[in-house]
This record gives structure tokens, sequence and C-alpha cells, in this order.
């Protein structure tokens, strides 16, 4: 079987005019179906810029990424987005909902933008998917309605949408308080069981991380223990 | 299209703004009306006030030139001089004014007999440009009969009407006979019929009018006519039909405009600045919905990049914003020329004393498809620039903000 995500020497160097900022030096990564995973490292050590480069946001400037098994750093921008709206899902730390629909209209956007309109069949996984993150009663309500973390909850909704071989969350729970990111990181968890989708989360809160079933830590610009498995807390 | 239901739902979301931005178009849309109903209305005024006492056309025999006549040997040239030796008129002029009769767009015709002569009472001697009509026709080109002060309009044999100002200037009264002298040399003593009072000083000071009948005696044209004036349903029309009957006739035929072309030249400056005011209405409109658009495309950063983020083409991101422009710029042209109708049907009943419109706007001359469609094309033309820079927002840049 295929690894879903193979990134391979990935360096990443910003530069603003003649300032040049080396955030990834050489980095390797590669997860395997299934996988829930955690991104760790000291603020500033580059997750963030990872997780743009494995969503295909970002360009690295030097390295491969495959996923999937379709090599993707060649792909054109429209390419890519066509690739990111089809197999990727998105979590961030602010949901960024779109504040003039309701929840399920938000979950079947991804679907519905490419497609011209939410079909019937749209409509009727988007509230299977709002009922699954626990907003049933919900359903229609604008999510400007809706406290964060059952905003946060739309927004893991949404980005199970397209049904997403790799999801990738940068603070997802970032901006909750302990309940409300127990919930959200439960469901990532169940999402993960049961779907065998695979996570890829940013995160420096250790609670999060404990909860995954694999830590990767990135420290001056490189993997730091990629392959030590972690046991899974529950 | 879900890029259109997007779009109707970001201005639906902010109701007031958006309400607020179409009232500002329909504004610009309203003044574009007024002004082009104004500017319209104007010509319309100043037209009729020209064309109403005259004729569209005038039909006169070609005028004959002298030329000069090709020769095989270049030194040499004859020149063909006018002749003098034949009386300039339209002689056989039944076939012409046959023609004039079948054509749906003349409205009236006159053939006429003009010419100069002198009204002479006692010491007083007048100049006077006499026209000579069919007297059923007295009124085709100029109202003449609704016109007379005293006496009357039938006009019979040996009658003439005068204008009051020359019936003061000589001292005459209807009923009165006076001297009738043509610059052909011959005298008549014809009677004052009637008096008119136009209110045109020209006509009032100048004109006589006599009948076919007694005029061609005393003109020297028993059978041909001077001129043939023609008025026609649409005077706007007059070039067009004063070039076919050139043609079907082979008469000169002048219409209106060549003997008005002042009148042309004010109306062309007042279609400049009329042209002028339009686009400056239609600029602002256009501003406007660029900047309001702008800020929206600004404070949606964050969802445009999330957008973006799950894969959204930049096209369906570009197309909400210009369909907002779309939805703008149609209804605000739409409502814009509804209260711009109603503003210039308004202004068209404020009269003044005399009954004259206080403002001449023409209701019905809006350009109101015109700036329909401008005002729509140009709306989405002034949301290109909000929906490029919206499809090209950097999805990283806009959701880590
Ligand atoms: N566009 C950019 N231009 C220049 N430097 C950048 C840019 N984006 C990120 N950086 C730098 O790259 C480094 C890594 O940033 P990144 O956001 O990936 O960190 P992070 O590990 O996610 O940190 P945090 O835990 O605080 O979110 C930082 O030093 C940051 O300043
Ligand atoms: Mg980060």
């Amino acid at each position: 079987m295929n690894d879903v995500l193979e990134a391979r020497a990935i360096g990443m160097t910003f530069r603003n005019g003649d300032d040049f900022t080396e955030v990834l030096k050489n980095v390797d990564v590669t997860l395997q179906p299934g996988e829930l995973a955690a991104l760790l490292g000291a603020s500033g050590s580059g997750k963030s810029t990872f997780l743009s480069i494995a969503g295909l946001l970002l360009r690295p400037t030097t390295g491969a990424i495959t996923i999937a098994g379709q090599r993707v750093d060649q792909l054109s921008d429209a390419e890519r987005a066509e690739f990111r709206n089809t197999r990727l899902g998105f979590i961030f730390q602010f949901h960024h909902l779109l504040p003039d629909f309701t929840a399920t209209e938000n979950v079947a956007f991804p679907a519905a933008a490419p497609a011209g309109g939410i079909t019937p069949a749209m409509r009727k996984r988007a509230r299977e998917l709002l009922a699954r993150v626990g907003l049933s009663d919900r359903l229609d309500f604008l999510v400007t309605r809706l406290s964060g973390g059952q905003k946060q909850r739309v927004a893991i909704a949404r980005a199970l949408m397209n049904k997403p071989e790799l999801i990738l969350a940068d603070e997802p729970t970032g901006s909750l308080d302990r309940v409300a990111a127990e919930q959200v990181l439960d469901l990532m968890r169940e999402v993960n069981r049961e779907d065998k989708a695979t996570f890829l989360i940013c995160t420096h809160d250790e609670q999060v991380a404990a909860r995954c079933t694999r830590r990767i830590t990135l420290k001056d610009g490189r993997v730091e223990e990629a392959w030590e498995e972690h046991p899974v807390v529950t | 299209m879900f890029a259109l239901t997007v779009a109707r739902r970001y201005l639906f979301s902010n109701p007031a703004q958006t309400a607020l931005l179409i009232a500002g178009v329909a504004l610009g849309v309203t003044a574009f009306v007024f002004i082009t109903a104004l500017i319209e209305g104007l010509a319309i005024r100043l037209t009729d006030d020209v064309t109403a006492n005259s004729a569209h056309i005038s039909l006169e025999p070609e005028t004959r030139v002298a030329r000069v006549l090709p020769s095989p040997d270049a030194e040499l040239a004859s020149v063909a001089i006018v002749s003098t030796f034949q009386r300039r008129q339209i002689r056989s002029w039944e076939p012409a004014v046959a023609l004039l009769r079948s054509q749906p767009s003349v409205a009236a015709i006159s053939p006429q007999i003009s010419g100069s002569a002198f009204l002479v009472k006692g010491e007083a001697v007048a100049p006077v440009a006499v026209t000579a009509i069919d007297p059923a026709y007295l009124d085709a080109i100029s109202p003449i009969s609704t016109e007379i002060t005293s006496g009357n309009s039938s006009l019979g044999a040996d009658g003439i009407l005068i204008g009051v100002r020359l019936a003061e200037n000589l001292g005459l009264s209807s009923g009165q006979p006076v001297l009738f002298r043509t610059d052909r040399g011959i005298d008549r003593l014809l009677t004052v019929r009637g008096v008119f009072r136009t209110g045109l000083q020209t006509l009032d000071e100048k004109v006589a009018y006599l009948s076919l009948q007694t005029a061609r005696p005393l003109f020297l044209l028993p059978e041909g006519l001077t001129n043939i004036e023609v008025k026609l349903e649409d005077p706007g029309r007059a070039r067009d039909v004063a070039a076919f009957l050139h043609e079907a006739t082979g008469l000169r035929a002048t219409p209106w405009q060549e003997k008005n072309a002042s009148l042309e030249g004010a109306l062309t400056a007042q279609a400049r600045t009329g042209t002028l005011i339009q686009m400056f209405s239609l600029i602002s409109v256009l501003v406007g919905i660029a900047s309001a658009l702008s800020l929206s495309a600004n404070r949606r950063r964050g969802e445009i990049g999330i957008m973006r983020a799950f894969g959204v083409s930049s096209t369906f991101i570009a197309a909400v914003f210009v369909l907002q422009g779309l939805l703008i710029g149609m209804v605000g042209a739409g409502i814009g020329c509804v209260s711009g109708f109603a503003l210039c049907s308004w202004l068209a009943t404020l009269t003044n004393a005399e009954g004259i419109m206080l403002l001449p706007v023409a209701p019905s001359e809006g350009g109101y498809v015109a700036v329909f469609l401008l005002t729509t094309l140009g709306a989405v033309l002034a949301s290109v620039i909000p929906a490029r820079s919206a499809a090209r927002l950097d999805p990283l840049e806009a959701i880590q903000q």
C-alpha cells in the first residue's frame, strides 16, 4: 500500500528582500494510511510551514512531495487547488467558516463550489457529517450563532466533506477551552479510527500529542525523532 | 450557479450597506436619465420652435452655376455662363406635387410663388416678401387663419393678407385697398382681407399672402411655381427625405437644418455637454461599485483564503465578485431608470403661468436602454479589479493574518 504522505528532503527558505530565513533544512516525513500523527516543536520551529507545504498551500524551496502515490510538487496552481479540494482536508486554529451560510451549507461548500450547487446528495452527506460531530440540532443555524467549539466541529465536518485521504490540522484546539478541545480531539480520533483517515496535527499541546498514534518533532529545521512510536492513551 | 448563490448571500449579508450602494448607483443613473431627458427635451423644444412655423423642406429649381466646360486642349477652356434669359421656375410641378402627396412621410405641402413687391399707400412704401399660395392650403406650413386679428382669411380674387406691424406702418386695416407693385414692375390694387399677428416680427412686418390665382399675372408666371414647401411628419428625417426628393424630382431640396445652421451648432454643443455630464455620472457610479466591492473583498479575506485553501478555484472567487457587481449594477440601474422616469414625468408637469414647461424634459427620451446597459456593463468591469485581487489572494496569507 502507498504511503499517504511522503515528504522527502524538504527545505524551505523564506526570502524578504535580502533577508533569508531558513526554516526547514532537510525534513523527511512519511505517513501511512490511518496514522494520527502529531507534529510538535517549539514555536517558530516550522510546524505550520511544513503543514502548508504538505497541504500544497506553499511550494518548498527544495524537496519532493508525494501524496497517495502522486507526485504533487510539480502541479500547476489550478491542479494543486483541485487536488486540495478532492484529496485533502484542512482544519485551522480559527474555524474560518463562511458567516453568511448555515452549518449545512458550510460543510457542503467544498463539494458544491466545483459542482455548481448543493445537490440533495451533498446536503444529505453534510447533514450526516454534522450529526456525526454532534450538531444534528444545529443543521440550519447560521454559523455565527454557534459557539467556538461548535464552529470548530463544523470546520471538521467541512474538512471531511470530500472524503479526503489526508487531513491537515494546524492547532485545531488552540482557541478552545479544555472541554471543547477534548471533544474536538475525540472527534478526530473517532474519524481516524472509523474512516481510516490519516491526520497530521500541528500542536504544542502535550495532551493532544499524547492522544496521537505518532509524534514527529521539528527542531532546527529537521525532524528530531521521526519514527518513535507512541502508545495510544485512552 | 453556485457563485450566484454566494454573490447573493454576500449582498444580503449586510442589507443596509448593499441598499446604500444600490441607492448610490440608482442616484447616478437617475442623474443620467434626467440630463439625457433634459438635453433631448431642449433639442425637441428648440427644433419644434423652429420647425413649427416653417417648412421642413423647400423645393426650388436647381441653381444654374457658371462652370468650366472640359476641353481636349488643356490650354483652352470655355465657360458656360448662367443664362438669364429664362425665369427660374418649376415649370412642370404637377408630377412633383403628385409624388409629394404619395409620400407617407410628407404631412403637408404648399406649392408657392414667392417674390418681392412693394405696398404703396400714399407716400408710404413698404417692401414685402410675397408668398402666393393655394388658399385651401393657407395653413399648411404655418398657421395663419387662426392668427387673424381683424378681417378674415379668405383671400379670394385680388385679396391680400398682411401682418399687423405692416398694417400699422402703412395705416392699413382690413377692407382697405392698397397698391401692390411687384418686382416685375406691375401694379395692381388689392384689398386687405385680413391682418394677422403671429408674434414673429419678420412675418408680421415683412410678409404678405396672396392667392396663386392673383399672383400669376403679377409675377408673370402663368403656369410655373417658384418653390414647393413641404412639411414632414417627422422633421428629424428632413435630410433623408430631402435627398430622396432631390433624386426623384431633380429639384434642389433644402432641409430646414441647412437653413438654421446656428441651431444645429447649438444642439451639437448642448449634446456634447450632456455627454460629458452623462460620463461623469456613470464614472462616479462605477467608482462607487469598485470601491465598495474592494472593501468587501478585503473584509472577507479570511473566508476567501479558506475557500482557496480547500480548493475552490480562483475563477469561482472572481465570479462571486463580478456577479455582485452585475447584480448591483442591474438592480441600481433598474431602480435609477424608474426613478429617473418618475422624476422627469413630474418635472414635465411643472409649467409656468403661460403653460410652458419650466424644464423642457422629455421623459420618454431618458436613454433608458443605453444607461441600463452601460451601467450593467460598467458595473461588471468595475468589479473586475476587486474580483481579481480576491481571486489572487494567497490562501496562506489570508488564513494566517
Ligand atoms: N512568509 C514568511 N516569510 C518569512 N518568514 C516566515 C514566513 N512564514 C513563516 N516564517 C518564519 O518561519 C518560521 C516558522 O514559522 P511557522 O509558522 O512555521 O512556525 P510554527 O512552528 O508553526 O510556530 P507556532 O507554534 O508559533 O505556530 C518563523 O520563524 C517565521 O517567522
Ligand atoms: Mg504555527
